[in-house]
Formats: structure tokens, C-alpha cells, sequence
């Protein structure tokens, strides 16, 4: 230590005549006495890049104190993709059929050799679609009218529910008679699956009754159409969090305070299973809080308190996600009502303004 | 706490006081690098614009109109030929920049937006960082490290001038890892698959169907390369061909990481995992997979009679991210997906 003589002293008396200021605040107030003077500006700056980090350590026994509590924000991830903007999805369709004009020609005879299942699968499907990609829709690239690739406004082959029933299809149906115009493809094929059974050769008949693709499962749930809150399987495009209802009707994520010399991730995991009961498989992310909340209690209220130094709380969250499970209050032991799970934006309008503000940063827009 | 908060509030209480309740310039006055800007920006959207109406969109036909029409356009209008070879910026006939869908170099793309990538901005970004954050309290002050590479100190006068000698103990000098922030969270930057076939040297079919199924589980074109020593004891030959790569970026690499991720290395029987001792300790991780996990690829597994037999060749992936350790990077792969077994060495 290359400090002057001062500038001890200070610290000296600091640390004699308040023993319970923390380390931290003692550091700074040394620091602070040595900055009013002025003329020592320049060596300030040199001592103290060569003081070391000291921890910021609580107050033993200050006058005033906030209660410290863990919060756990509880989220279940996004589990399907999200919608594309129609002109992300115009854009894709844009650029594959774009990729249709420019690549060389399929070349048959390198990839299926001839006379095989595979061959004459081959020829069935491309003189069914008539475009090696499956979903663009018809691209003819040449002959007299190739200039005329472009799709119109509202085609059908620009909607993404055609484009994944073009994949199933052509996965699973063999279809015969498909005419080249798209407009009336859909009936064509609807009628060409009926006559499948007759017309295509044994081989692709039994791939028929072999291959049933299985359909994707709708984007929408049935939590989603009746907004069943409490359901984990509403809006799976998005990130949904669990709040809970406390004693006085509050909406807030769930909290509990700090017990000894717990960890906040040890007290995110005990809070977890005290409030939302044991049947939820649950991952605490990390050992440090995504965010913070603050609340002062009021001067009437803290006079009747029979803690009238605690003049507050702060609550420091962690991150979880739940992975399986679900949430049950019969046991919880904070007097918990209800819970919901929800969306960002359905979060700002449940809790209250002065909560959102701390809150919403730590909050996944999608 | 109260000592140190005791200043501040009495300079806060004197502001109060001396600012006005209602400021008199109105919110227009205030001069923002943004609110210039705005000034600048159209007012109006090429989307405010009204799309055709139903009616004339449906009774649009291009082809009918083209038809009736006696007057043909001449093929100039139509066809263009952008030049072959960049003639230098004073050329008359410039090529087309490669964005344009006239360029000679265009590539089309992207095709989608990947599951994965998705998957990592939505969920596996923010988690990453909470896990790898460490907390400095305000008025941290970073410890000061010697510098890495070492002066030259003697006598001797050829000293002076001299570059800086490196650190001790090695020549090369690590990447330096930087304190986590939402900036600079550990992504893939791209991924490349290597396949070595020796044997190509004496039937070059091996390296056809080599650089056929790297192309087909990557969808990029591979580049080959020769070998380039004499190497006796791996029978290598200076010159021949002997490899090919394909060097994966963006959509291409999240789509061969979901296919690697979701099915091919489930399906290998009794795989323990990803060496955890494997990375660079720059954040690159490689694993390898045999010639028969390599025909478990849907798109060799769909045709697998195309290729010729015992000529499916094994290959190396090494996964790139931006993280700077390995340590980071290991984390990133599992949370994508990947296992890693044994010792994991940072």
C-alpha cells in the first residue's frame, strides 16, 4: 500500500468510529475524502488502480435494513417454431423458387439407377409435379413462355398450409392424373388418391398402405381456444411464465425470503417447491439473479411493525424453466390463491405498474 | 449506506427545487441524434399503398395479355448476359453486383428460418449468459495483468528494435476470454465437415463418392484437396487427391445440426458421446463419425443403393463458435444437443 498519510487516518477513524459501516462504503468514503483534494487529483487515480476489489460486505447492524427474498421467474420455453411474417414467408418462397431457376437440372441418371423402385418412383412423382422442388408449386423454366415465373398476387401456392400439404402429399399419396395447372391440382389429386389403389403398379400400392405419414400436430391447441391459463400447452409459439396470487391479491412471480445462509439458487429451488408443490420437474438457471424488485414499505404500516428498522424488501430473481410437470397450490406454504401461466404481454396486465418496471426487462420477448 | 447516500441527497433536495414543475419547451425542441434522423425518414411506407384489389389481381393473366398483344418484345428487353469476366472499374460493361439475382455469382437464400437457430435466440442465448455471468459490484476495477508478451531486456543494442518476445512456456497466445455479456454470447459461426480418403489415390471413384455424400449431408459443395507430403506410413503421396471439406455457414449449419442433433446420433447404437477432452482451446470442437454413422444421414439413408458399396467414407466435423474457450463452447453444444463423455478438459 503506497498511500499516503492521510488518507489512513481517515479509513482509521472511519473504521474506529463505525464499526458497522460495511467494507465497501468504508473503501469509497476514504476515497471520497481523498478526492476533494484537488490538487492530488492525478495521484488518485494511480493509487487506487492498484487497490484491489473488496467484496461489498452487509451492514453487521445498520439502522435500517430490507428483508432480502428470492423470486422465482418460472418459464416454460417456446416449443414449436414461431409464425413467419407473411413477408419473411413471401421472401423464402421467393428465393427457393428463385433456387429452381438457377440450379442445373435434376440429373436423374446419377441419382437412381435405371429400372429400380426408386427410378420409376422417381419419373411417377415428377410427371405428377413436374418441378423437382415440392412445394414451390409449377416452375417451368423453359420453352416459349419461361419468362412467366413469377407467382400472381394470392396464390394459393404462397400460403404455408398449401406448401406443407404439397410436402404430405407427396410423401405419402401416389397420385395419378395431376393436370399442370395448379388451380385445379387439389381436385385432381383428391380424386387421383381414390383411384390410386386401382391404377398405380403393386410396389407403389403397397408403400400406400405402408407409409401413412403422420400429420403435424395443430399450432393451435385447445388450451388456446379456450385460453386456459393454467394450461402448459397454450401459446407454444411463446414463453410463458408462472405468477402466482398471494395473500393480498397481488399477482407476482413466486417469492420467499432468504432462510440463514442459504444461496439464492438453494432458496429459488426451496421457494419453487413450497409454492408450486413437488410435481414439477424444474431447472434453476445459474447462481445469479436475472433482475431485481424493490419495495418500501409504508410509514404507517412500518410503525405498527414490530421490525421497525426492516423498511423494506428486495426481491432478487432467478431463472427457471419448467421442463415437466405441473403447478399445484394445495400445499404451498406462503397462503398462495391462485397461479396462471402467461405470455410478456399478459404479465403487464396482471401486475401491478411499480412490479412491471422492474420486471419486464428480465421478461423473453418471444 | 447513509454516510455515503447523505451528499447525493442533499443535492437532489436542492434540484428539486430549482427545477421548474412544467417544463416550458415543449418535448419538439429537444435536439436528439434520433429525432434528426426521423426528419429524414420517409413519412410515408410503400406499404401504406393499398394492394391491387381482388378483382384486378384475379383477372390478371400475363400470359393471355402477352398473347394478345402483337407487339413482341425484343429479347434485349428480356435477356441480359451479365459479362464474365470484371474488366476494372473503368470497363464500359460492369458485371452485376452478386446480390442481384443477374450476377454470375448469385446464390440464392435463405430458404427458412432453421428450428435451431430459433430454438437459440428464443431460449438457449438468454440461459447461456445467466449461466456464464459473474457479477461485478459497481467500482470493480479489474486487476492489472502483466503484459503478455515480454520486453526485451540486456545490453544487447540489437534489442531495441526488436518485436516483443512471447509469453513464456509456449509461443502461441490463448484467446482472451472477456467478462459475459448479452454481447457477447458464445453462437456458431459455422461448421466444417471433413472427410479424408486415402484410397482415393488409387481409385479416384472413392473421392467422388466421398465429396457426393459430404454435398448431400451438407448441401454445400465441397472443396478438395491434395495431399501435401509424402507421408510413407500413412501411404500418402505428395499431390494426389486424397480430401474433400465443405465449409458450412449459416442456415446450411443450423440445418446439419438439428439433422445431426435429432437424428442421426440417436440412432447410433452405443455412442457415448463427444470426447470431452476434443476443442482447440478456441472455442472449436471436433468429434469424428465412422462410415456407418455417416449412411444413418437421411438423405444417404434414402438412397443408400445409389452409392457404390464400401465407399462410404467417414468424416470429421468441427463445430466453430465465437466462444473463446472451450469451456463455453462444450456449453453451448450441450445445450443444443450434443453429449460430451470422460474428462472435460478447458
Amino acid at each position: 500500500m503506497n498511500m499516503n498519510a492521510g488518507q489512513r487516518t481517515t479509513r482509521r477513524l472511519a473504521a474506529k468510529a463505525a464499526p458497522s459501516i460495511c467494507r465497501s462504503c468504508r473503501d469509497s468514503i476514504s476515497r471520497n475524502t481523498y478526492a476533494t483534494a484537488a490538487a492530488a487529483a492525478q495521484t488518485e487515480d494511480q493509487n487506487t488502480s492498484s487497490i484491489q476489489h473488496i467484496p461489498p460486505v452487509h451492514a453487521a447492524s445498520s439502522a435500517t435494513s430490507y428483508a432480502v427474498n428470492a423470486g422465482v421467474v418460472l418459464s416454460r420455453p417456446p416449443l414449436i417454431t414461431r409464425d413467419l411474417h407473411p413477408f419473411e414467408s413471401a421472401f423464402f418462397l421467393y428465393q427457393r423458387r428463385l433456387n429452381e431457376r438457377l440450379a442445373l437440372p435434376f440429373t436423374r441418371y446419377f441419382y437412381f439407377k435405371k429400372k429400380t423402385p426408386a427410378d420409376i418412383e422417381w419419373k411417377r412423382k415428377i410427371k405428377q409435379r413436374l418441378t423437382p422442388a415440392r412445394d414451390i408449386g409449377r416452375y417451368k423454366g423453359y420453352g416459349d413462355e419461361a419468362w412467366n415465373d413469377e407467382l400472381l398476387v394470392g396464390a394459393q401456392e404462397s400460403e404455408i398450409q398449401h406448401q406443407v400439404e404439397r410436402l404430405l402429399e407427396d410423401a405419402e399419396h401416389p397420385v395419378i392424373g395431376g393436370s399442370g395447372e395448379e388451380g385445379t391440382e387439389v381436385e385432381a389429386n383428391a380424386e387421383g388418391s381414390t383411384k390410386a389403389a386401382t391404377v398405380v403398379p403393386e410396389g407403389s400400392a403397397k408403400k400406400l398402405v405402408d407409409d401413412v405419414i403422420e400429420r403435424p400436430m395443430p399450432r393451435v391447441t385447445e388450451a388456446d381456444l379456450k385460453n386456459d391459463v393454467k394450461s402448459l400447452n397454450r401459446m407454444l409459439q411463446r414463453t410463458l411464465y408462472l405468477l402466482v396470487k398471494d395473500q393480498e391479491g397481488r399477482w407476482i412471480f413466486p417469492q420467499g425470503r432468504l432462510i440463514k445462509k442459504e444461496s439464492l439458487h438453494m432458496a429459488a429451488e426451496r421457494v419453487l417447491v413450497q409454492s408450486g408443490g413437488i410435481n414439477m420437474n424444474t431447472w434453476v438457471v445459474g447462481n445469479v439473479p436475472v433482475g431485481h424488485y424493490e419495495y418500501n414499505f409504508r410509514p404507517e404500516l412500518l410503525k405498527s411493525s414490530p421490525n421497525p428498522n426492516e423498511v423494506g424488501f428486495k426481491t432478487f430473481f432467478m431463472k427457471a424453466r419448467i421442463l415437466a410437470g405441473q403447478a399445484n397450490l394445495a400445499e404451498n406454504k406462503f397462503g398462495l390463491m391462485d397461479f396462471k401461466w402467461l405470455a410478456k404481454e399478459e404479465v403487464e396486465k396482471e401486475v401491478q405498474k411499480s412490479y412491471w418496471h422492474s420486471v419486464k426487462n428480465m421478461l423473453a420477448e418471444r | 449506506m447513509a454516510l455515503r447516500d447523505a451528499p447525493w441527497r442533499a443535492a437532489s433536495a436542492l434540484c428539486r427545487h430549482t427545477r421548474p414543475a412544467i417544463s416550458t419547451l415543449p418535448p419538439s425542441c429537444r435536439r436528439n441524434a434520433a429525432s434528426q434522423a426521423a426528419a429524414e425518414v420517409e413519412s410515408t411506407s410503400s406499404f401504406a399503398a393499398p394492394p391491387p384489389s381482388p378483382e384486378v389481381a384475379k383477372g390478371f393473366d400475363p400470359v393471355a395479355r402477352s398473347r394478345a398483344s402483337n407487339k413482341k418484345l425484343p429479347p434485349s428487353r428480356y435477356q441480359y448476359r451479365s459479362p464474365k469476366y470484371y474488366r476494372g472499374p473503368l470497363h464500359p460493361h460492369q458485371p452485376p453486383p452478386k446480390s442481384d439475382p443477374a450476377s454470375r455469382e448469385f446464390q440464392p437464400g435463405p430458404f427458412s428460418l432453421p428450428r435451431l437457430e430459433q430454438t437459440y435466440q428464443s431460449t438457449i442465448a438468454s440461459d447461456l449468459l445467466t449461466l456464464t455471468y459473474t457479477h461485478f459490484p459497481p467500482g470493480y476495477r479489474a486487476p492489472v495483468k502483466d503484459k503478455r508478451l515480454r520486453e526485451w531486456t540486456g545490453d544487447s543494442p540489437y534489442y531495441k528494435g526488436r518485436p516483443l518476445r512471447g509469453p513464456r512456456g509456449g509461443s502461441n497466445l490463448r484467446l482472451l476470454t472477456q467478462p459475459a455479456t448479452f454481447r457477447n454470447i458464445p453462437e456458431i459461426t459455422r461448421v466444417t465437415v471433413h472427410s479424408m480418403v486415402p484410397e482415393a489415390q488409387d481409385n479416384s471413384g472413392v473421392l467422388h463418392v466421398a465429396g457426393m455424400i459430404i454435398q448431400a449431408i451438407t448441401n454445400v459443395r465441397v472443396v478438395s484437396h491434395k495431399a501435401r507430403h509424402n507421408v510413407v506410413g500413412w501411404g500418402l503421396r505428395e499431390g494426389k487427391m486424397v480430401a474433400v471439406t465443405a465449409h458450412v455457414v449459416r442456415e446450411d449449419a443450423f440445418h446439419f445440426l438439428a439433422k445431426l442433433v435429432d437424428v442421426v446420433l440417436p440412432r447410433i447404437k452405443e455412442w457415448k458421446g463427444v470426447p470431452g477432452t476434443s476443442g482447440d482451446n478456441s472455442g472449436n470442437i471436433t468429434f469424428g463419425l465412422t462410415p456407418d454413422v455417416v449412411g444413418l444421414f437421411p438423405e444417404i439413408e434414402a438412397n443408400y443403393d445409389m452409392y457404390p458399396p464400401k465407399m462410404i467414407p467417414g468424416c470429421h466435423i468441427t463445430i466453430h463458435t465465437s466462444a473463446t474457450n472451450d469451456r463455453d463452447a462444450r456449453l453451448l453444444l450441450q445445450s443444443i444437443g450434443f453429449p460430451f463423455y470422460g474428462k472435460l478438459v478447458n
